[in-house]
């Protein structure tokens, strides 16, 4: 049976088999090598020291303490760092971003490297590094948002526009019968993987391989030879398991570079694994964001105006501006609609990619604001949205590829109990006589596509060989890519041979963008075609065949074996043709990208509205979510076990942004006071009850040829907004800031 | 000092073993075993989580907190020790696979073990079980359906009678110079007020941080949990007396029978994993002022049994905390059990985080308050997060005592809060919310007292 077209619809939705992970068994018995489970022989440990100020510079490094210490083998400061090839605050390439390898002396954030010490166990580095004991030229810190003068960005982050305007604003805001004027703040986070930053750094002559977690296999192979001044085939990267990344694993940072220099320079493999307080520094982070919300609706609640401006942190040293206001592009029918981002440069790391950037805060403030314009129109929030439901692409007016929002609405409100539920806040309360509130929120998510190869081999017993360099972070991607692989050359799944994960693979592109089944899927998709065309051509071709002259277009591949599409008795087994010729194996090769000419043609987003009860005690503020539903759209589902699980993943990173990511900052010295799991909260199963998860169904003919839309990221947006907004609906306060902390509702009491 | 245990069922001993390695390092560093993994270090993860066993029973546990030398004459399991030697999954393996308990696996190992740990109790309350350790992946609810399919699952031939493998307590750990573990706690006694510099470690949950994170050296230590008779619960007719090394997990069903609403608040405080190493004795004696067992015994009128040598003195647990980072504490003395009276059980105990579960307490509050013929006898009220130290609300309970048991007398001691309590903003919640909270706690307990539905009257949107 295909793997993935099964006709096990579920929920609705044209998806595939539900298939059990392959990578199952070595997660469950901890035979699953993450990059830190690597021991090489001769291997030395690596230990980073961080800056504990945030602005100055480093005076003093007491070398000689750390390297007196028994075991200790070096110590790398600016001093004595070997140079290299690339310089760390170049920019020579998309993704790269400045870092700290010891180039000077200066600091520029709080936990940036300022040493590097080597020693035979990690126990006498981490005492090293200890003994380095540094001195400082410390300066105060520029922290908050308010910490210096705003800058307008060129680019608002990763190449996206600054400011984008469609329609007359200021006709918008004349036009408008009422208004709202609203601003919303949300803190910076970390992206905190299980798996903190690691790498086992080998070189052998002018080649480095590397054990390291990537979300981009082949183009960090690259970005290594850059700084390292070797081609990047020389580059071999081991990627088979990442403990997460969430976008921080596609971008190299200062503590990964200087680990593989240390194995150059002491001609030794090198562990460096970041301690969980390090991982609050040099590998990026979510920017804090201010963003102002102006809507005006006519007197028939259709928005005349969507004015969403945003303020974001971003470091003294280099540009990534949340583009966070451009949640506000692709959903409402708005008359005019602005999206214009401002930066502000402040001494801490810089930010980058986190699960869903721009969407998730922009979403966050978008949502709640929506629903301070439905209630001071008197208007239910599911309402107003539907009434200003765009049925082409704001602005652009490019039609959707597929939009089935409305199904997301309707489904999620119905499985919810939505109807009935009171305009005022402060209305409901259960047996307990706590406050119960319900919100909702529209999820939306861009689908892109990256670049991507693969190659596919059928062998002359009849099984498959299929390889790109995915990444599998978590998301299922070995399992649903394979699914795809299996479906494309008519074989089941336990006859193709899946490889991924190192960097000799074709390129798979970068796991991020909720884009890496999509693109990956699609070259698998295109190689494993290509090999059937290649096969066909050899049975239709051959007098001996059964298919002779049936024509390439006249077979189709189905359980190891090509049948005339116009005759099922006339079939052939794969193992039997490609012996027949000679026993050669079988290969084609396949691409995916997206063209120009798509891109223009149409809108592309996954859709989903998210639907949030909350109850909140009267007399002590203690919030609890107890309920939430997610209605998503996203094409075609690949393996519904997997979606289900990164959709209902995506929604408890909302809950987490809604009630407690956030990284809190000492003024004085711009430490961060909470770098740890303890005092950075993320939910644990018991704060999370309830939840349930839709998938809707949606053909997409235009996205893609298989119909995938991603679903990684998208099930943070409209979360935040539908609990921010119920914790208003049971107590009747409007928190404008995430997360929203329990003092925050005292000012109800 | 010189230890023996058993490692997936095979005997293992370490001759001088470094008294403050922990069992994390160990197991990835010394033995290879890499499935275990690091997500913290600190204990508030569960990616390391082991299954350690004794005559007892077994035990989740946070490797990386967990020293050497406490797991000598125990038997431990990694995940490289659940499976059957033929590769047999176990049944929480098996379900986590079927279930999508596992998306990026880094967590996964720590989850399983919990959950074999649970599975071999026959424990089936998973939220509980599974609350101390972290995913940032799945969303959780595959990995609780995957510990329901498993827990009927009998348990598999490799694990059962783990605990009657262990030899029970056989030779009392060497003495190195350094390091100690006294069998008895008169041997004890003897050796803490010889050392009185000594760093006594009962479960490590703190300890265990002031090397992992703090990097301080501990030039001499005790650990205490070979001294069985600091274990021990004796029940009276006047009280319950609870020894200083009796381990949170076991406070837990305890208090689940005298006093319901401290068992909840200990079953939010911790996790398993962190219940299962602390004890009452060192959540009380390293004196922080947010200790969430400190206002409980307060308000139920707890004693504080202190031993130096063989001199013994009783002390009300309120009076233990003199200062922030100070206690009633002499050098070499050390707490030996903690003794609460029998009594009607009026306790309730409000426990306000940020996180609801398993989360530092912005503000504990404990009352215990008796009412006769309508009126306050007696009012016992403490609170952790308000002060440097747990401390008792004795302006309000005097305000109260004598008078009506109504929502006027509470209104009228409005102002002794202020009296009693200027705590401090900070990090987890400000001053106002703190004290607005504590009063609120009170008219909280008047309510459920009374019978009433918890008004929402008197909040305005």
């Amino acid at each position: 049976m295909s793997d993935i077209l099964a006709l096990a619809p579920r929920f609705g939705s044209n998806s595939g088999q539900s298939l059990t992970r392959r990578d199952g068994v070595a997660k469950v018995t901890g035979t699953a090598t993450f990059a830190a489970d690597n021991h090489p022989d001769g291997l030395l440990y690596a230990v980073y020291v961080p800056a504990t100020i945030a602005r100055g510079t480093v005076t003093h490094l007491d070398v000689a303490a750390a390297k007196a210490h028994p075991g200790v083998v070096e110590v790398i400061t600016p001093e004595n760092r070997p140079p290299l090839a690339g310089d760390p605050d170049s920019k020579p390439f998309m993704f790269a971003f400045r870092f700290e390898a010891l180039q000077n002396n200066t600091v520029r954030y709080a936990n940036q490297p300022i040493a590097l010490v080597l020693a035979e166990t990690f126990e006498a580095a981490t005492e090293g590094a200890r003994l380095l004991n540094p001195l400082y030229d410390a300066q105060q810190p520029r922290m908050g948002l308010d910490g210096d003068a705003p800058f307008t960005p060129e680019s608002g982050g990763l190449g996206l526009p600054g400011t984008t305007v469609h329609g007359d604003i200021d006709a918008g805001h004349a036009a408008s019968a009422q208004d709202i004027d609203v601003t919303y703040e949300t803190p910076e986070q970390y992206h905190n993987a299980m798996e903190t930053h690691a790498v086992v750094a080998q070189w052998n002559g002018d080649h480095v391989t590397l054990d390291i977690p990537s979300q981009a296999i082949v183009m960090q192979r690259g970005a290594f030879g850059y700084y390292f001044g070797i081609p990047p085939e020389n580059v071999t990267i081991r990627s088979p398991y990442l403990g997460g990344g969430f976008g921080s694993k596609a971008i190299i940072n200062g503590p990964q570079i200087l680990a593989i220099l240390a194995a150059r320079m002491t001609g030794r493999p090198v562990k460096l694994m970041l301690s969980r307080d390090q991982m609050f520094g040099p590998s990026g982070h979510r920017g804090a964001t201010r963003q102002r919300l102006r809507i005006g609706i006519d007197t028939d609640h259709r928005m005349t105006v969507l004015d969403h401006n945003s303020l974001a942190t971003t470091s003294t040293f280099d540009t990534f501006v949340e583009s966070a206001a451009n949640a506000s592009q692709g959903l409402y029918a708005a008359g005019a609609l602005r999206s214009a981002h401002q930066g502000v440069r402040i001494d801490a790391g810089t930010p980058g990619p986190v699960r869903a950037p721009g969407e998730a805060p922009g979403s966050a403030a978008l949502e709640c604001a929506m629903d301070e314009m439905a209630y001071k129109a008197g208007i239910d929030p599911l309402e107003f949205r539907l009434k200003n439901y765009a049925e082409t692409e704001p602005g652009t007016g490019k039609p959707y590829s597929s939009k089935a929002l409305r199904d997301c609405y309707a489904q999620g409100a119905a499985r919810f109990g939505w109807a009935g539920r009171p305009l005022a806040p402060r209305q409901m309360t259960d047996e307990n006589g706590m406050l119960v509130g319900w919100g909702m929120g529209t999820a939306l998510f861009a689908a892109p596509m990256f670049a991507a190869q693969a190659r596919a081999v059928l062998r002359p017993d009849g099984t498959g060989l299929v390889e790109t360099a995915a990444s599998d972070m978590g998301q299922g991607a070995w399992t649903a890519l394979a699914q795809i692989a299996a479906d494309s050359l008519g074989l089941p799944m336990d006859r193709i041979e899946f490889r991924s994960g190192t960097s000799d693979l074709p390129d798979a592109g970068i796991a991020g963008g909720s884009a890496h089944t999509a693109t990956a899927g699609g070259a698998l998709h295109a190689a494993g075609t290509d090999a059937i065309r290649r096969l066909a051509e050899l049975a239709t071709g051959d007098p001996d065949s059964p298919l002779y002259g049936a024509g390439n277009a006249g077979v189709i591949a189905r359980d190891g074996r090509l049948h005339a599409r116009d005759d099922d008795t006339r079939s052939e087994s794969f193992a039997d043709i490609i012996t027949r010729a000679g026993g050669a194996e079988v290969e084609g090769k396949g691409s995916a990208s997206r063209t120009a000419e798509a891109s223009a043609a149409h809108a592309m987003y996954s859709h989903g509205a998210v639907f949030a009860e909350v109850k909140v005690d009267p007399d002590l503020f203690q919030i609890r979510v107890t309920r939430l539903v997610g209605a998503f759209a996203a094409g075609r589902i690949i393996n519904p076990k997997l979606t289900e699980s990164q959709l209902m993943g995506g929604m408890i990173w909302g809950i987490s942004f809604a009630l407690h990511e956030e990284a809190r900052f000492d003024q004085r010295t711009g430490r961060i006071m909470n770098a740890d799991l303890a005092g950075y909260h993320i939910p644990v199963n018991a704060d999370v009850s309830g939840l349930e998860v839709i998938t809707v169904h949606e053909d997409d003919p235009h996205v893609n040829p298989l119909g995938i839309k991603g679903v990684g990221e998208i099930g943070i947006t409209g979360t935040v907004g539908a609990i921010g907004n119920a914790i208003w609906h049971a107590t009747g306060t409007r928190v404008r800031h995430f997360p929203i902390r329990i003092p925050d509702l005292l000012t109800g009491a | 000092m010189d230890i023996t245990f058993l490692l997936n069922g095979e005997s293992v001993e370490i001759r001088d073993v470094d008294a403050t390695t922990t069992l994390l390092d160990w197991l990835r560093e010394d033995r290879g075993l890499t499935g275990t993994k690091e997500g913290c270090n600190e204990g508030d993860c569960g990616a390391c989580t082991v299954m350690v066993t004794d005559q007892t029973g077994a035990r989740a546990l946070n490797a990386c907190i967990l020293f050497l030398p406490q797991l000598h004459g125990k038997a431990l399991r990694t995940v490289e020790g659940l499976t059957a030697p033929d590769g047999t999954l176990h049944p929480v393996q098996q379900a986590m696979i079927d279930h999508h308990g596992s998306q990026c696996g880094f967590c996964t190992p720590g989850f399983v073990m919990s959950m074999a740990t649970a599975h071999a109790n026959g424990d089936t309350g998973h939220d509980d079980a599974l609350a101390g350790n972290l995913c940032r992946c799945t969303g959780y609810a595959p990995i609780i359906r995957a510990a329901k399919a498993a827990q009927n699952a009998p348990i598999p031939d490799w694990l059962a009678g783990e605990s009657s493998r262990v030899t029970p307590y056989t030779a009392p750990q060497t003495d190195s110079g350094n390091a100690h573990a006294p069998e008895t706690a008169d041997a004890l006694a003897q050796l803490y007020a010889d050392n009185p510099d000594a760093t006594l470690v009962a479960g490590a949950t703190d300890v265990g941080l002031w090397v992992t994170k703090g990097l301080r050296a501990l030039p001499q230590t005790i650990f205490l949990n070979r001294c069985r008779d600091l274990q021990q619960i004796t029940e009276t007719d006047t009280g319950v007396r609870i020894g200083a090394g009796v381990t949170m997990d076991r406070v837990l069903p305890l208090m689940r029978r005298l006093h319901p609403s401290y068992a909840e608040m200990i079953r939010r405080y911790g996790s398993a994993q962190v219940r299962a190493a602390a004890t009452i004795g060192g959540n009380i004696a390293n004196g922080s002022p947010i200790g969430d067992n400190p206002p409980a015994l307060i308000a139920l009128n707890a004693t504080l049994h202190l031993r130096h040598r063989n001199t013994r003195r009783d002390l009300p647990i309120g009076d233990f905390f003199v200062a922030y980072g100070k206690q009633e504490r002499a050098p070499g003395e050390f707490v030996e059990a903690v003794t609460i009276p029998r009594q009607p059980d009026r306790l309730r105990v409000y426990k306000l985080s940020k996180r609801f579960d398993q989360d530092i307490s912005a503000v504990c509050g404990a009352f215990s308050i008796t009412v006769e013929d309508g009126k306050v006898s007696d009012a016992r009220i403490a609170f952790g997060g308000l002060a440097g130290t747990p401390k008792r609300a004795s302006r309000v309970e005097s305000a109260l005592t004598g008078k009506p048991w109504t929502h006027d007398t509470i209104a009228a001691a409005r102002h002794a809060w202020e009296d009693d309590f200027q705590p401090l903003s900070d990090m987890r919640a400000s001053a106002e919310y703190r004290l607005t909270t504590a009063r609120n706690m009170l008219t909280r307990y008047l309510l459920e007292d009374l019978g009433d539905p918890v008004s929402v009257l008197g909040v305005t949107p």
